[in-house]
């Protein structure tokens, strides 16, 4: 039996800045929201809570429709939007009783988000004094606080340092399976999102240009042909007779996905007209390629 | 209440009753000083209505000032956490928290003139005014100065809010304040107006200039400004808090 879907969107759409999106995230994912800096998640989660109101287009968040049943779905979701926001002035246990009495839940969870995010030797140290990681570990767990079904975090792993940043994915990571919790997560890194999410979702320029598994997406991934021969020029020629379009790159010719038998037809053919062939490997994208393609960036994002 | 009780416990170390105590402290000892002095020149006013008159044109003057400060720290702390944006993520309605601000900076004014008044009385007994102790004025004092604060803190709180630099809010306070101050200056048709400029206006008390001798006397109080107060205070509560219901965060 499939999972229930937890969050649905129907050409959801912001003037400008997101257009026409249909995330599906379902229960027990952690689904990655991937996409370059200004792409659009930010607006797209704060959507998903009610804090931006959409041009068009609807929401489904456990089955209910957002804008009719806001308050009742947001009882039973935790969010961490952009950078951590926190009283200053007030103790990280302060901060977290504050949420604890806004949402009515019970001393021992805010303990236990405590113990969770590792802030319980500094409970009692003023906010404003914590580090970056710190201050982080404290939004989240005051989006933990109520143990909620659904958890938004907007790039958790933000200004953090890579042992940090380990930390907090470790914590997402266990996240489903310890609290039953379904995950939507945003970020700009790939390799993050590789790392802890089971779904994935790629927004570029306010539009979803890819949504599924990662495996599908790797499935999309198909290779490229590169050949060496002792003569790619005679090579190519012979090639196009056979309606073939070789590049010629770094020395090696390079044709689009092949079956395997036309890889070895070409190579028979190759031979028996006397051109040595020294290498046939296929070549497939990396992730990074891939992402990188499908937002037409080509270099650092 | 629950957002109430939690306003007041965000508000800790915040040191915001300490800043209402030195700046009521300033008040009073201004409005002591010259009602004594008063009293030397001019033995007849030994009489509860010299200190109700000072304070409540004091009022003016500092009531304004201190309705910003309250009104911009409560906010403030919103603004320089982004804790807006956490509480808009919670089910408890951003209408209910502007409310429970509100509610806050209600009760520190009301704790500031209940003061206020307070002081007054512990003055007049060691002053030992002549007349008896007139607990309708002080009544009529601690309503009418309310009020305007009220509506005070309704168009600093819409401000506090909508504008995250709190100089603004500050600086707002500041002009009410020069308002308060020089509002018996403006003509009746201006400063009907200006909701600074009634806490002498709302004051039980006013005085009266004739040949060269002023006269404390009492007033009635004025429907219409009183009903204009009023009515500032709730149109600006409401539409602030609308305002910071529907705005994106």
């Amino acid at each position: 039996m499939s999972a229930a879907t937890i969050i649905q969107t129907n050409k959801l759409t912001k003037k400008n800045r997101v257009h026409e999106l249909n995330l599906e995230v379902r229960e027990g994912e952690i689904y990655g929201f991937l996409g370059p800096n200004g792409a659009g998640k930010t607006t797209t989660l704060k959507m998903l809570l009610g804090l931006v109101k959409p041009t068009a287009g609807t929401i489904r968040i456990f089955g209910e429709n957002l804008r009719s049943n806001r308050s009742s779905i947001l009882r039973r979701t935790g969010s961490l939007i952009e950078s951590p926001s926190y009283y200053g002035h007030l103790t990280g246990l302060e901060n977290l009783r504050v949420v604890q009495r806004l949402r009515g839940v019970p001393d021992k969870n805010v303990e236990e988000a405590l113990r969770i995010v590792r802030l319980e030797k500094h409970r009692d140290k003023k906010a404003e004094a914590y580090s970056l990681g710190m201050k982080q570990r404290l939004g989240i767990a005051m989006a933990l606080l109520s143990f909620p079904k659904l958890l938004i975090l907007d790039e958790p792993t933000n200004g953090l340092d890579p042992a940090g940043m380990e930390e907090i994915r470790e914590l997402i990571r266990s996240l489903p399976g310890r609290c039953g919790m379904t995950v939507l997560l945003s970020s700009h890194l790939l390799s993050e999102i590789e790392q802890i999410a089971t779904s994935v979702g790629i927004i570029n320029e306010g539009r979803l240009v890819f949504q599924g598994s990662l495996e599908s997406l790797r499935a999309r991934n198909r290779g490229e042909i590169r050949i060496a021969t002792g003569d790619n020029a005679a090579a190519a020629g012979l090639l196009m007779t056979r309606g073939l379009r070789p590049e010629t790159r770094n020395g090696r010719l390079v044709l689009g996905s092949l079956a395997d038998r036309d890889v070895a037809e070409i190579n028979r053919m190759l031979v028996d007209r006397g051109i040595p062939v020294t290498r046939i490997e296929e070549r497939k994208k990396t992730l990074e390629d891939m992402f990188l393609e499908m937002t037409g960036r080509e270099r650092s994002l | 209440m629950r957002a109430l009780k939690l306003e007041f416990y965000k508000i800790r170390r915040k040191k915001i009753v300490l800043m209402i105590l030195l700046l009521l402290a300033a008040e009073m000892m201004w409005a002591f000083m010259s009602t004594s002095v008063s009293i030397s020149r001019n033995p007849d006013h030994a009489v509860w209505a010299s200190i109700l008159f000072t304070t409540a044109s004091l009022n003016g003057l500092f009531m304004p000032m201190m309705t910003a400060i309250i009104v911009s720290r409560l906010c403030d702390m919103e603004h320089k956490g982004s804790t807006w944006k956490l509480l808009g993520a919670l089910d408890v309605s951003r209408g209910r928290l502007y409310a429970a601000k509100y509610g806050c900076a209600a009760v520190l004014l009301l704790l500031a003139v209940v003061l206020q008044a307070m002081l007054m009385t512990a003055f007049g007994f060691m002053q030992g005014f002549a007349d008896k102790l007139p607990a309708e004025w002080l009544v009529r004092y601690i309503g009418g100065t309310l009020l305007v604060s009220l509506a005070a803190a309704s168009v600093q709180q819409w401000i506090s809010m909508t504008v995250r630099n709190q100089a603004f809010a500050l600086c707002l306070g500041m002009l009410g304040s020069f308002v308060g101050l020089t509002g018996g200056l403006f003509p009746e048709a201006v400063r009907r107006w200006l909701i600074w400029a009634h806490y002498m206006d709302l004051s039980p008390v006013t005085i009266r200039y004739a040949d060269h001798v002023a006269t404390f006397v009492t007033q009635a109080l004025p429907p219409d400004i009183a009903a204009f107060t009023a009515g500032t205070a709730a149109a600006c509560f409401l539409f602030g808090g609308l305002h910071a219901a529907r705005k994106e965060i």
